[in-house]
């Protein structure tokens, strides 16, 4: 029987594996991860699908659930292998149940592989507070501004993906069900790019975990209306930080940003 | 805690509890829960207090709300917990008083985390009288959504 304890794990090891390729710099390890995380996400929501089928309440607790400050690619690997094996005791016989199970057979063997290699260790800089970006040179003021930000962001696009999700999950309207597919899709490169940055930053933390009066929306007409304001709040952020911080590569990324919400705005009216 | 908030850069402490967020959560079989919410932008506070002997033995809260927020809950609640009621209260009538000193949207943020936790005492009491409250909510005066001439006096 699928029970919501296998969901929250699910949960838990999406974001383990998640952040694990944002703490690692080495593009092909982070490149694999961030697939195998991806992966995850999907079973999530297959197994929300299955829960709601089977009348069972599921919900986003994650239990104090901690990122730890690994020192190196070896520790988070190690680690984020013995989660893989742990959730693989909590598989039932049914098509979903081996789906996943194979998959992370799968993610074992390549994660086992790279750490029989030792030239896929390295130190890991994403939890030592530095608040830097390599080869750039930003004043106190654009460092606070941009760490805020990156704090406000990353937790507002990890609380989009997960309501969404549910909105998606409940909904019996093919239009929303694809809105909402959208905009998970969006906020999840969203949530990469961040996370990334804030890696990179050394201040990479786990969002926090969202209360169930976030996502259980009983009045979706102002949930959307309070999104819609959200969206103009974080466009004006993205510009103002654009503006502040004045880089050439930065700036750009962030008015890139700033214009993607036009078209979130665009699509969540369409709910209305 | 209000100076580390009004000062210029963030330190070290702050990141702290911007990465780890102390006693964020829920709690299981809560003594109260108290909620600050503000309607106009849907952001919230919710405090859990497990309390025993007038000691408040285990506190959590959550939020929807800007980092503000999370970092005045994240100290407010290191501050009462393990302490007494009373001296619960007192750090909330502390905190209430140098609120001046900080920005519009922090007074805003701190009011919220501070309503929730004494809307979670008066649960606690009416709880204590058998009244079958789940949780307690207090509706914010001042919302959160900072107008122009609000930035302009920060």
């Amino acid at each position: 029987m699928i029970e919501n304890t296998l969901y929250k794990s699910k949960h838990r090891l999406w974001l383990n594996i998640l952040f694990a390729s944002f703490a690692i710099e080495d593009e092909t390890i982070k490149s694999s991860l961030y697939d195998f995380a991806m992966i995850e996400f999907r079973h999530m929501k297959w197994l929300g699908q299955a829960l709601r089928d089977a009348d069972t309440v599921y919900n986003y607790d994650r239990d104090n659930m901690m990122l730890y400050k690994h020192e190196s690619n070896f520790d988070l690997l190690r680690f984020v292998l013995g989660e893989i094996k742990n959730t693989q005791a909590l598989y039932d016989t049914s098509v979903l149940g081996g789906r996943m199970s194979t998959d992370e057979h799968y993610f074992i063997h390549h994660i086992t592989a790279l750490l029989d290699d030792n030239a896929n260790d390295a130190k890991i800089s994403a939890f030592d507070m530095h608040r830097a970006l390599p080869n750039k040179t930003l004043d106190p003021k654009q460092t606070d501004a941009l760490t805020i930000f990156l704090f406000e962001e990353s937790y507002k696009e990890y609380e989009l993906i997960l309501v969404y999700a549910y909105m998606q999950n409940y909904t019996e309207d093919r239009l929303h069900f694809d809105i909402f597919q959208d905009l998970i899709d969006e906020s999840h490169f969203h949530l990469k790019s961040f996370g990334n940055m804030m890696a990179k930053m050394g201040i990479l933390g786990l969002p926090r975990e969202l209360h169930e009066m976030t996502y259980k929306i009983t009045d979706i007409e102002k949930f959307v209306k309070d999104g819609i304001a959200e969206e103009e709040a974080a466009k004006e952020m993205c510009r103002q930080l654009a503006a502040d911080i004045n880089d050439e590569d930065l700036s750009p990324f962030f008015d890139f940003i700033n214009f993607q919400e036009n078209y979130h705005i665009a699509l969540m009216e369409k709910l209305l | 805690m209000e100076q580390d908030l009004q000062s210029e850069e963030l330190n070290e402490e702050i990141i702290e509890h911007l990465m780890h967020p102390k006693n964020y959560g829920k709690l299981d079989e809560p003594s109260g829960v108290g909620v600050g919410h503000d309607e106009k932008t849907g952001e919230y506070v919710i405090f859990y207090l497990k309390i025993e002997s007038e000691n408040i033995q285990e506190v959590s809260f959550a939020t929807n709300g800007c980092q503000d927020t999370v970092v005045l809950g994240s100290m407010f609640s290191e501050m009462v917990k393990g302490d007494t009621i009373e001296n619960g209260k007192d750090a909330v009538e502390k905190m209430d008083q140098r609120l001046s000193g900080m920005t519009a949207q922090q007074q805003v943020c701190a009011e919220m985390v501070l309503t929730s936790f004494i809307a979670a005492l008066i649960n606690r009491e009416n709880r204590l009288k058998n009244a079958s409250e789940e949780m307690h909510v207090i509706k914010m005066k001042e919302s959160c959504e900072i107008k122009p001439e609000d930035e302009e006096k920060q």
